[in-house]
């Protein structure tokens, strides 16, 4: 134990004195730059749709609303997400697996030439006015075929960089017998398996779309093709979650002075969301015919399941807050609060993002009963509620990781002024999220259907009621938009105009006295396993239904 | 003597007659989730028996050949299609599945499975891989109804099950043969 823990404070004094391997530091810089541009350009799509959603801009037939929405779903749910992930994770390996081997640099860039050229192939398209298919893309609504070879690209550059993680982590434990592999890169692995697996489904569907979209079969199954991109999205969902939560259960720790939650749980919390996540799809389509009701019945179980590890985490964070607030003097039930560094732009914006998460993961429970989902769905409400929980649980953490991990790659510090202009942005965030999306959750829950450019529908009365709440939405959006210039200009300062110096990379440490962890939390071949038991007991059923049972099967429609 | 009293409990839990009636409604989840489910119940209960009659498992499962016999003979006569018909049919065949899956199936797995060689655990799960691939083509291939009480349909569905266990179970043996556990862990 002892020549371990001097293991350890030596290698933290090597990495201290060197920082990060230059080769890997530009790979995390790529992966994050194209990230925040893809906000930037997101966002601003994001505002003209909030602008015409309250009846204030007419966008332009070449230029229309379906357009603009598949592009920021595309650019802000894929791109935006998926390109921080891997980024930030990526410095994540390099850091604490002892840098990158040259193998996995070389994947890690294959991986991201492939996803910009299967981006840029999936946008010409779209600015043609020839995929205006939304980020879901079902069928019967059929893009031109080269929008899915798109998508094809950017999976394929997505499991480049799994395996190449997966190469990474073996490595380490091979040069490493018998240890654990350190916490964020365990978070890592959990995450680059949700990604490869999560996106086989979405691969098989779109491989069933091109030949239909090509016109080499005339029909397709739409109920299947829905349920294996479900399959992929609510696997993203996840991703991002474990993505937010790694930096909450090891990052905010060190942040705030502390120590971080006992290591026994933190990876059974990983290892539940892996094993549970994938069936939870099918609270995606609640409303969706042709899956029988005890089968849904069965799967609300299982996205409740989802609720466990989450109550958990909730549970782990105010056990750190207390306990750290206990060690440096506060007294009586609410001394942490006063004791948190409330004015560290690294701690308050995971911090409101966790606070988000409670209205967030309440509104998602009501929403997975299969009543209240018949009020809610396709409604603005849903609109509302992953604004709250994606767009700002998930992207006030990835925002609040920004401001010490660009730095610390770019070997540049955060100064002063740019965290008081992070908390500063935090509080645009915070208060924009409040007007836009609580505006769409109370719009959604009077009728205001999602995915709608604006209409009055002649006027009628109760479409005409809207407006007010749509008002509210437009104000909340351009606070918002504000919030991602000012996040953008601190990401671009800090990757490149910053004074020089070193950035630590905050990673806590367990209690001292904790206890040790079980060793067969490694062994990731018999979990896969388990995933894959605990994914088929959730598809053969309703799967082999819709595939042997299938009605007629529908032709493509492009219907713009 | 916790295990025993989980075990005891989901036993129970599985005889209640609204569970049966819901888990038996379905045919995969019949045989792929109650049948299992009552091994687990007899697997967690085993350690009772096991203290209880040291030298019974001793004498007779001194080296778990033949627990591991009999946990097989019990798993695929609850395989054969006509097997489940009967439980639905005759109240016998139903209560002679609620004791022979957890304490002729549950039990001697357990104790066996400690005591063979992993060597053999493989052969085990190859056994099983094989009959599963099986079944499931059985299953999916079939063109008449196997059971009285089950729609084609659901047997085709049973079928994919037996399919994609039998992939699961290819997967782990995959890994078992490939990745080397020495060069990661420490002994
Ligand atoms: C300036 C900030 C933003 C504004 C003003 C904004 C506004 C909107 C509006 C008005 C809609 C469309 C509602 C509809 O007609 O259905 C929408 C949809 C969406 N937004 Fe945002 N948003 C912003 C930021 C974000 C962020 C940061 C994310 C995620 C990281 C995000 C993800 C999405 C997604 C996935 C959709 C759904 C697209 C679809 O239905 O196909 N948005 N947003
Ligand atoms: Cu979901």
């Amino acid at each position: 134990m002892e020549s371990a823990a001097r293991n350890i404070s030596f290698k933290e004094k090597a990495n201290k004195a060197l920082g990060i391997v230059p080769e890997d530091a530009i790979i995390s810089k790529s992966y994050l730059f194209v990230s925040f541009i893809a906000l930037l350009v997101g966002g601003v799509l994001g505002l003209l749709q909030g602008l015409n959603r309250a009846g204030l801009l007419e966008l332009p037939l070449w230029f229309n609303y379906y357009q603009v929405l598949t592009a920021h779903g595309i650019l802000l749910i894929l791109v935006f997400t998926a390109f921080f992930t891997i980024g930030y994770f990526y410095a994540v390996l390099s850091h604490t697996l002892d840098g990158l081997l040259p193998k996995v640099r070389k994947m890690a860039w294959i991986g991201f030439g492939l996803k910009i050229f299967g981006f840029v192939l999936a946008v010409i398209p779209i600015i043609m006015n020839e995929a205006s298919v939304m980020f879901t893309f079902y069928p019967p609504l059929a893009a031109h075929p080269v929008f899915y070879i798109g998508l094809v690209f950017i999976v394929v550059g997505v499991w480049m960089c799994a395996f190449g993680s997966f190469i990474q982590v073996a490595n380490w434990r091979k040069r490493n017998k018998g240890e654990h592999v350190p916490i964020l890169s365990y978070f890592a692995t959990g995450v680059f398996v949700l990604l490869f697996f999560g996106s086989v489904p979405v691969a098989i569907e779109v491989f069933m779309i091109i030949p239909w979209a090509l016109g080499w079969v005339e029909t397709i199954n739409v109920m299947l093709s829905r349920t294996l991109f479900w399959a992929f999205g609510h696997t993203l969902v996840n991703i991002w979650y474990l993505t937010a939560i790694s930096a909450w259960y090891v990052v905010v720790p060190k942040v705030i002075g502390g120590r971080r939650f006992s290591d026994t749980l933190t990876r059974l919390v990983i290892i539940m969301l892996v094993v549970l996540n994938i069936p939870g799809g099918f609270h995606h389509q609640i409303v969706d015919p042709g899956i029988t009701e005890s089968v849904k019945f069965l799967h609300v179980f299982m996205s409740l399941a989802i609720g466990f590890p989450s109550l958990m985490t909730a549970y782990a964070m105010f056990s750190v807050f207390e306990k750290t607030a206990k060690k440096k003097g506060g007294k009586g039930v609410f001394a942490w609060f006063k004791k948190l560094p409330w004015g560290d732009v690294r701690f308050l914006a995971p911090m409101i993002a966790m606070i988000a998460f409670i209205p967030g993961g309440a509104g998602g429970i009501a929403q997975s009963t299969n009543q209240l989902n018949q009020v809610a769905h396709n409604t603005m409400w849903v609109v509302g509620h992953f604004h709250l929980t994606l767009g700002t649980t998930a992207v006030l953490t990835f925002f609040g990781i920004s401001y010490w991990l660009v730095p610390f790659i770019s070997k540049r510090v955060l100064t002063p002024a740019i965290n008081k202009l992070g908390v500063i942005q935090t509080i645009f965030w915070t208060v924009g999220m409040i007007f836009m999306a609580g505006a769409m959750h109370w719009v959604g829950l009077l009728g205001s259907p999602r995915r709608t450019s604006y209409t009055t529908y002649s006027d009628h009365a109760t479409a005409l009621g809207w407006d007010p709440y749509l008002f509210f939405l437009a104000i909340g959006g351009t606070l918002l938009m504000i919030g991602i210039i000012i996040q953008v200009y601190a990401v671009i300062h800090l990757m490149f105009f910053a004074p020089k110096g070193e950035t630590e990379f905050p990673i806590a440490e367990v209690e001292e006295n904790a206890t040790k962890t079980p060793y067969w939390t490694e062994r990731w071949g018999v979990i896969i396993v388990i995933m894959l038991l605990v994914i088929a007991m959730g598809y053969v059923i309703p799967l082999v239904e819709m595939i042997v049972n299938a009605p007629p099967g529908s032709p493509p429609y492009s219907p713009w | 003597m916790n295990q025993f009293i989980f075990g005891f409990l989901l036993l129970i839990f599985l005889a209640l007659p609204p569970v049966a009636y819901l888990l038996e409604s379905i045919m995969i989840v019949h045989m792929h989730m109650q049948m299992p489910l009552l091994v687990i119940a007899g697997f967690l209960m085993a350690i009772f028996f096991q203290n209880k009659f040291p030298q019974f498992f001793e004498n007779w499962n001194h080296n778990g050949i033949p627990g591991i016999l009999l946990f097989s003979i019990i798993m695929i006569y609850w395989m054969i299609p006509r097997a489940m018909d009967d439980a639905l049919t005759f109240q016998t065949v139903e209560l002679f599945k609620y004791i022979s899956l957890p304490f002729l199936a549950g039990v001697p797995l357990r104790d066996s499975w400690q005591k063979i060689s992993s060597k053999m655990k493989n052969a085990v799960i190859m056994i099983f891989t094989m009959i599963f691939f099986a079944m499931g083509w059985l299953y999916i291939k079939w063109p008449e109804q196997l059971c009285n009480n089950y729609l084609i349909i659901e047997q085709v569905t049973l079928g994919w099950g037996f399919l994609t266990m039998g992939v699961c179970m290819t997967i782990y043996l995959v890994y078992n043969g490939l990745v080397d556990p020495t060069a990661y862990e420490r002994e």
